[in-house]
This record gives structure tokens, C-alpha cells and sequence, in this order.
């Protein structure tokens, strides 16, 4: 379990959220510490992105208590531009008539407050970030024209131009080709170290997702495990979480396939 | 041209300058968040408001502000409920309000309110106090679009993460709906009731194709919108054809220029 003196970047406290009369979220406990990169998996409509916008504050818990950086009931209380917030890809119209560096420049508008219009200074911290993100060359077109994980990139960009202490991707990877998924979580990792982040993940991808991540957090509708990632990931956790048989295969440190025997009989 | 020199003419051409400035910059905001149909839904709503003012004995235009901002934020409540799909409420809202105007009307007794120009515009008849209200609400509703710039791009762009970045987007959204409002009720002076949606609709759609950049896009838009306004209006004189009614097939015609010659949109975008 992660462990630190001082205050919990996030705090989770029995938090339950119900839609539509469906209980998604059940008994929720978590703690995340500061500088933890922390991976999130867990099959579709377990409750991850429902998770995000709890810590979020995008949806209040039906019950239970959510504190981020200390301060209960985020959204309403919780310091803004603290959080760098990357959603899923496919919100956004691809067709609205931006560039690039006009949708990195948004990252500026929240710490810039109303009345202000954004300046020199504004312009040089949103080129800094896409230079971080390698992708300054692309400040001119327009971001529909960019391929899927050009446009996450732009999204990090932008995530970070408010300067936060705290970093949430929601499925970074969707829609990126698996050579550049590694890429991308390496970056990600990078920007961790760089900048002294807290970064919280969502991800399909379990095995590559456990090859850079500290901590592991498997959800469904209930936290199966959170714990230290690779020790915690075994067959048994994941069927629980997922709940069904499941075949691992790994890359990276891990033995290229390991395979839950169902039948010892089979193994001769 | 001596046609100038008269000052119904003078007062008919500055109001159509100023509000084909604001209604083509509203326009892009439409068009970009999808609120066409909201417009169309504040705009027949607004007759509501005229009947009723007629027959309260108070100014038509004022009361028609006031029911129509009310309309719009019962709209924009309704569609964040999430109860009914937001095109049923507007569906609904509508025709409700139109025919709210047609039982004041049957109340009033004596001189009526002349209906058609409410409906279908009446540019050639805008009084020196007309063009005071005009400019004055004019300026306003630009006033706050240029104060809440970014927080509106950011809003139409990405309305979620608008409000995880601390954007008030309820403040936004409902500050968008009473320009649109706003816009509305004093553009029907030109075009009517019944045709002032599509001066927030084809300005903003007709610049759409026209570039990839949110400034230029605003840039285009006042273009065609005053452009055409102005051509509509003086071809409406030469010709002796109704004036709301031309300008709007003027600028659906710079509309369709744009569609066939639209020059980045060809390119199919990922």
C-alpha cells in the first residue's frame, strides 16, 4: 500500500455512487499518495472513469467523502489548476476550428481567472509544454488534422500548462498504434519525474500498463487490490476483477506468455 | 442616391450594420455549440412576449426581452435536466409560447399591434428610439462576449474540461443563452420573428467552411453577415421586394458560394 507523512494527494472514504439505479462505484476506499504513479484497470462499465470524475468532483458520491489535496468536496472547494485532467479522446470535435497551440493555450485560461487576457507569458508556458510533449512543430495546424495520439499529446500539453501537482489521464492510449503506446507511457513517466507529478492512469492495457506504473489499483464497481504493481497482478486478481478466466501476456521485464493452467492434469 | 439622404434609410442601414454585427458573431457561437434550434426556439417564442406587451399596453419589444430571456433559461434548464431530449423541449417550449400570442391577441380589443412586421421585419420603419435600443443592447451583447472570450471558447469547445479548469460553465452557458436571447429579440426588428433564426445560424455556418482559426472564423462571419445584410438591403430597394426576406436569401446565396468553393473543407479531415 502506498505510504506517506504528509497529505494524501487523494483520499477516498467509503465512497458509493449509484446511476440510474445502478450502484457503480461500492464502498470505495483509496489513498494516493504524493509522487505515486498509479494505474487504474478494470473491464468496461466497472466504474473507472466514474472514479475520475468522483475525484474530480464532476459527481458527487451518494455516500462516503472524497478529499483531494486535503480539502473535502472537490469542484466546489479544491484549489483549480492543480489538476491536469486528460480525458478520453473522443469528446471533443475534431472539426471545431482550432490549432494546436489554441488548444494547448486553454490550459492557461483557468489559472489566468476571468479578465484577463492571456499574454506573452501565457504563449511561451503553453510552447514550453508542447515542446515537452515533442510536438511544437504541430503548433499550427489545425487539431483535427492530427492523428489520435498526436492529439493526446496536445492534450498533456495543455493538462499541464496550469502547472499541476496532480496529473489524470482517462484512456490515454485509445486509439494509439501499440509501438507508440510504449512511447507514450514512457513520456508520461518522464513528465512524472520531471515535473514531480502524481499521476493516476485509467488504462485497458494491463501489461504495459504494469511496466510503468508504481502502484496498481483493480476496480469493479468494488477496489479489488491497490497495492504494488507487478507483486499484486496475478491471475487471481484479475479474475476477480475482470470476472472471467484470464490468460496474461506480458512484455518487457515478464516472460513473454504465462498461462493459468485450468487442468493439472494437462501439464505433462 | 438620394435615397441617403433620407433618414428612415440612414436609420435603416446603421441598424442593419449593427445588427448583423452581433447577430453574425452570436452566430458563430450557435453554430459551434449546436444551439441553432434553441435560437429558432427563443426567436418564435419571443412573439409570446410581443402579444403579450401589446396587450398590456407596454412596450412590445421590452416584454418580448424579458419572456424570451425567460424562455431560454427554461431551455437551457430543461436540456441539463436530461428529463426529455433537448430538440422535444425546444419542440415543445415553442409552439406553447406562440400560442400564448395568439390568445393575447384574441383578447385585444381596438387597435392591434401590427403582427407582420413583428413577424416578417420592419427595417424600413426603425424609429430614433429603435436605434438607440439597438446600439445600446448591441454594444452589450458584445461588450460580454468580448469579457468572457477565452471562457467561452474554452465552453464550446470542451465543456467538461472547462469545468474541471474552473471555468463557471453554468454561468457561461446561461450567460450564452440570454445574449442569444437578447440578440434575438432586438434583430426581429429586421427580419422578424420568423426569419431572424437564420441570421444566427448562416453567417456562423457559411464562415465554418471557410477556415481552420476561431478568430478568423468571427472575421468571416461579420463579413458575410454585414455583407450580405447591406447587398440584401439594397437589392430589396432596387427591386421593391421585402427587406428581412431579401437579406436572408442574400446571405443563404453567399452561403451556398461558400459551400461549393469552400477551400480547406475539401480535404477530408481524420
Amino acid at each position: 500500500m502506498t505510504s506517506s507523512e504528509s497529505t494524501p494527494i487523494v483520499k477516498l472514504d467509503s465512497v458509493t455512487v449509484s446511476m440510474n439505479g445502478k450502484t457503480v462505484l461500492d464502498d470505495i476506499n483509496l489513498v494516493i499518495g504524493p509522487g505515486v504513479h498509479t494505474g487504474i484497470i478494470g473491464p468496461n462499465g466497472g466504474g473507472k472513469t466514474t472514479l475520475l470524475k468522483v475525484i474530480l468532483g464532476l459527481i458527487p458520491p451518494d455516500r462516503g467523502t472524497v478529499q483531494l489535496f486535503g480539502h473535502l468536496n472537490p469542484g466546489e472547494t479544491s484549489p483549480k489548476g492543480m489538476v491536469g485532467y486528460v480525458p478520453q479522446k473522443c469528446v471533443v470535435d475534431p472539426r471545431f476550428p482550432v490549432s494546436v497551440f489554441d488548444v494547448v493555450m486553454m490550459g492557461r485560461y483557468g489559472p489566468l481567472g476571468l479578465f484577463r487576457r492571456p499574454g506573452k507569458k501565457d504563449r511561451d508556458v503553453a510552447m514550453e509544454n508542447l515542446q515537452k510533449v515533442e510536438m511544437e512543430k504541430f503548433a499550427d495546424r489545425p487539431i483535427g488534422h492530427l492523428s489520435g495520439g498526436e492529439q493526446q499529446k496536445v492534450f498533456i500539453a495543455r493538462a499541464l500548462c496550469s502547472s499541476p501537482q496532480l496529473l489524470i489521464l482517462d484512456e490515454p492510449t485509445t486509439g494509439v498504434d501499440v509501438q507508440s503506446q510504449d512511447q507514450f507511457y514512457r513520456l508520461i513517466n518522464q513528465l512524472k519525474i520531471e515535473l514531480g507529478l502524481t499521476v493516476i492512469m485509467v488504462s485497458h492495457d494491463v501489461g504495459m500498463i504494469t511496466s510503468y506504473i508504481d502502484d496498481l489499483v483493480c476496480i469493479n464497481q468494488r477496489v479489488f487490490i491497490h497495492g504494488k504493481s507487478p507483486d499484486v497482478l496475478s491471475e487471481k486478481i484479475l479474475q476477480e476483477t475482470y470476472g472471467c478466466e484470464v490468460e496474461m501476456i506480458f512484455h518487457g521485464h515478464f516472460p513473454h506468455r504465462v498461462i493459468d493452467q485450468h487442468n493439472p492434469e494437462e501439464t505433462e | 442616391m438620394e435615397i441617403l439622404a433620407l433618414e428612415f434609410m440612414q436609420r435603416a442601414i446603421l441598424a442593419g450594420l449593427i445588427l448583423s454585427v452581433v447577430c453574425s458573431v452570436v452566430s458563430v457561437y450557435v453554430v459551434l455549440k449546436g444551439l441553432s434550434f434553441i435560437g429558432v426556439g427563443i426567436a418564435h417564442s419571443a412573439f409570446g412576449g410581443v402579444a403579450l406587451g401589446a396587450l398590456l399596453g407596454l412596450n412590445p419589444i421590452g416584454t418580448a426581452m424579458v419572456f424570451s430571456v425567460g424562455v431560454a433559461w427554461l431551455i437551457g434548464l430543461a436540456s441539463k435536466r436530461g428529463q426529455l431530449s433537448e430538440d422535444a423541449t425546444i419542440g415543445i417550449f415553442f409552439p406553447v409560447a406562440m400560442a400564448f400570442g395568439v390568445i393575447c391577441i384574441g383578447f385585444q380589443e381596438g387597435y392591434t399591434v401590427d403582427l407582420f412586421s413583428y413577424l416578417f421585419g420592419s427595417i424600413l420603419a426603425v424609429g430614433r428610439q429603435d436605434l438607440w435600443l439597438i446600439s445600446l443592447l448591441g454594444l452589450l451583447v458584445l461588450f460580454f462576449i468580448a469579457g468572457f472570450f477565452k471562457e467561452l471558447l474554452f465552453f464550446i469547445f470542451d465543456e467538461e474540461l472547462a469545468r474541471v479548469n474552473g471555468i463557471p460553465v453554468t454561468f457561461i452557458f446561461y450567460m450564452l443563452l440570454t445574449l442569444i436571447a437578447i440578440t434575438v429579440v432586438v434583430s426581429i426588428k429586421i427580419v422578424g420573428i420568423i426569419l431572424v433564426s437564420s441570421l444566427l445560424v448562416i453567417p456562423g455556418s457559411a464562415s465554418y467552411l471557410l477556415t481552420h482559426r476561431f478568430n478568423w472564423m468571427m472575421v468571416y462571419s461579420v463579413l458575410i453577415g454585414t455583407g450580405s445584410t447591406m447587398v440584401g438591403l439594397a437589392i430589396s430597394y432596387k427591386f421593391d421586394l421585402a427587406a428581412g426576406a431579401t437579406i436572408v436569401i442574400t446571405s443563404a446565396f453567399v452561403f451556398l458560394v461558400c459551400l461549393i468553393f469552400a477551400p480547406k473543407r475539401s480535404k477530408a479531415l481524420s
